[in-house]
């Protein structure tokens, strides 16, 4: 008896093996905003598929870890791995380790410095970061300019870590917007990093304020920070009709503070999609079908005449 | 001189012998480093640090400036402030940055209204019951969290004789794992009005400067100062003298973790929202404000008074290297130094002491 009930587990157990398929998925941080927005998408993406099987890691911003993570799932013979890389000039040793075990790897996000010498089953799946500081110092320059104030106008700029390649990325976009000739009227008096925080930002930017310079517009690297200088900006009584303020992500609390009027643009990346697409790239090459190397999920402007559209989506 | 020292046991006040409070070299170092500022702003920016040099103002104070000074150290000042108590008692708490961010996502939790902008709030955690409550309850469950986290740090240093550092690092671990558990990972937003008023403006800091007089007046003037520092000083000597040595402690590190309770309700008030990341690293600037103001990880010296000026330096430097625009890396670099430079200049003084006794 007891050994027919062993044979039986023995054997669901294989069944279940057979047909479901099992990705192993490292995540950075489970502590960031953006991508505990995107980890959900891949887990409600996986639900709604039948007998995909998702292991989520949390690989906590440690490079040595995620690789132990990987290796760790190679081992376990999991048919496919998605990682959302911790440092992206550490990916080498992550591809190498899952081309030798022949298992597809799909990365997300984050683009790894290898990305043009990717082994042939394995894919990235991001937004191109060049869009996103791009499109939302560019808005503010128009609307700058439709604000009448071409004639010379002076911002400042709050950084993200600078150890992080979106921040560097984000953070000369806005400086090459400024150089182009429709925009050369901005100047920066000052850009500083506030680490992604609200908190931070709201001390950086009272910081600045206690100084009295003149100034029109407020870049942000991301819309935590865009939210702690329009905080800021408040508390010292600063209409915020009178300051262009932009960030990134179009997380919800930034896009309820653009319909309060406080936020003037945002961008939105499409958290949901890069998690959903990273999935459907790894059971695509998990299967032997064809998959594009580089999928790209586009960013989107977002401004008050299109923030109820976004309200619901990330 | 013989007949002076009759009936002191040879102990005789020496005016020879006297050494300025420590406080008053901190306080020094905070004028010198105020007055650095000001000469590289009138070099560089061609303005006033702590000054009104445009005529802003209606005194002669650059008053946002001395304002936002103390307002950026205030939070982390109110934890150092039950730090300073716990390293003067001989101990040492790594655990306040992550009791801060756990407090802060269960406290904020309570403190949610149900409508934004006319829509259900998206960042709702629990049911439309548990929304708009009194204020009275995110606060009672922040503060009740935070005793929580410190009673248990003191039991295991005081029952369980696990030194402070492991015991308080096995917290700073798994309080952070609490606060990204508890919603996993999703921020928390939109507190109730009555609740975003206990951060507005500088509540931060008169919660701040209220909690230290407090604390400088329990450590100067109470049974429980006198017992704090006398087992920093002397363990052995502390108990044999009749102190329950175990249970003191169990009250000091309480204190603490009630202190980063009252942190991280002040946070995320001023933020309006709480997120699992709250709070990184921010022991470590607590411990650093307390030594730099004089207090001594060996335990038994130090004071209320010198961690407030601690604070000041810290907020004198980030302000004044953002007057100068410089970048943060030059920040860090600067404050990495000054806490060094503290404890080399307090161990001289001390040595010093010690060959003149």
């Amino acid at each position: 008896m007891k050994k027919m009930l062993l044979t039986t587990g023995l054997v669901t157990l294989l069944g279940t093996s057979v047909l479901a398929e099992t990705i192993g998925v490292s995540i950075a941080r489970f502590d960031d905003n953006f991508l505990t927005v995107m980890r959900n998408g891949m887990e409600e993406h996986a639900a709604t598929l039948d007998g995909v099987d998702l292991q989520v890691e949390d690989a906590t911003d440690d490079v040595a870890k995620q690789l132990d993570q990987i290796n760790n799932f190679i081992a376990s013979g999991v048919d496919a791995i998605i990682v959302n890389i911790v440092d992206t000039s550490a990916a080498d040793a992550m591809s190498a380790a899952a081309e030798s075990a022949g298992i597809p790897l799909v990365y997300v996000n984050r683009e790894p410095t290898n990305v043009d010498t990717l082994p042939d089953n394995q894919a990235f799946v991001a937004s191109n970061e060049i869009e996103s500081g791009t499109l939302k110092a560019f808005q503010i320059c128009r609307n700058l300019r439709a604000a009448g104030k071409s004639g010379g106008a002076r911002a400042y700029m709050l950084m993200g870590q600078l150890s992080n390649q979106a921040a560097i990325q984000r953070s000369k976009d806005v400086e090459d917007v400024l150089a182009m000739d429709m925009c050369s009227f901005i100047t920066l008096i000052d850009s500083q990093t506030a680490e992604w925080s609200r908190d931070q930002a709201q001390d950086l930017m009272t910081n600045w304020l206690s100084s009295g310079e003149p100034f029109d517009a407020v870049f942000a690297n991301n819309d935590e920070m865009a939210i702690g200088a329009i905080q800021a900006m408040k508390a010292a009584g600063i209409d915020m009709a009178d300051v262009e303020v932009g960030g990134v992500d179009a997380t919800q609390d930034a896009l309820l503070a653009m319909q309060a009027g406080d936020l003037d643009v945002t961008v939105f990346q499409d958290a949901n999609g890069q998690g959903a697409g990273s999935v459907d790239a790894a059971l695509a090459l998990a299967r032997g079908e064809d998959v594009e190397q580089k999928v790209y999920i586009p960013f989107q402007l977002v401004t008050p005449d299109n923030v109820d559209e976004f309200l619901s989506r990330n | 001189m013989a007949e002076a020292s009759h009936g002191t046991g040879g102990l005789t006040f020496d005016k020879t012998k006297r050494q300025w409070p420590n406080e008053m070299n901190v306080f020094g170092a905070l004028i010198l480093i105020v007055a650095i500022f000001e000469g590289l702003g009138a070099l560089i920016m061609g303005q006033s640090f702590l000054f009104d040099s445009n005529d802003r103002f209606d005194s002669i104070f650059n008053e946002a400036r001395l304002k936002i000074i103390i307002l950026q150290v205030a939070i982390i000042g109110i934890i150092a402030l039950g730090v300073t108590q716990v390293i003067i008692s001989g101990g040492i708490d790594l655990s306040s940055g992550s009791v801060v961010g756990a407090t802060a996502m269960i406290a904020m939790s309570f403190a949610q209204v149900a409508e934004v902008n006319g829509n259900p709030n998206p960042k709702a955690v629990f049911g439309p019951a548990w929304m708009d409550l009194p204020i009275l309850v995110p606060i009672m469950v922040g503060l009740l969290c935070g005793i929580f986290a410190g009673m248990i740090n003191g039991l295991f240093v005081a029952y369980a004789r696990i030194p402070p550092f492991i015991a308080t690092l096995g917290m700073m671990v798994s309080a952070r794992g609490v606060a990204k558990w508890w919603t996993s990972g999703q921020p928390i937003s939109f507190p109730t009005e009555s609740y975003a008023a206990i951060g507005k403006g500088m509540m931060p800091v008169i919660i701040f400067v209220v909690l230290a007089v407090l604390f400088h007046l329990v450590m100067k003037y109470t049974l429980y100062g006198k017992h704090t520092y006398a087992i920093g000083s002397n363990e052995d000597a502390a108990r044999m003298s009749g102190i329950n040595v175990a249970r003191h402690k169990v009250l000091v590190y309480t204190i603490a973790g009630m202190l980063a309770g009252v942190s991280a309700i002040v946070l995320t008030s001023k933020n309006l929202t709480a997120q699992s990341g709250m709070g990184i690293i921010y022991e470590l600037d607590a411990i650093a404000m307390a030594v730099i103001g004089g207090v001594s990880l060996a335990g038994g010296r130090g004071s209320i008074i010198g961690t407030v000026i601690g604070a000041l330096i810290f907020g004198v430097i980030i302000s004044g290297f953002t007057f100068l625009r410089l970048d943060a890396f030059y920040q860090e670099m600067v404050k990495g130094g000054i806490i060094v430079g503290a404890v080399v200049l307090d161990q001289w003084r001390q040595q010093r002491a010690a060959r003149r006794a």
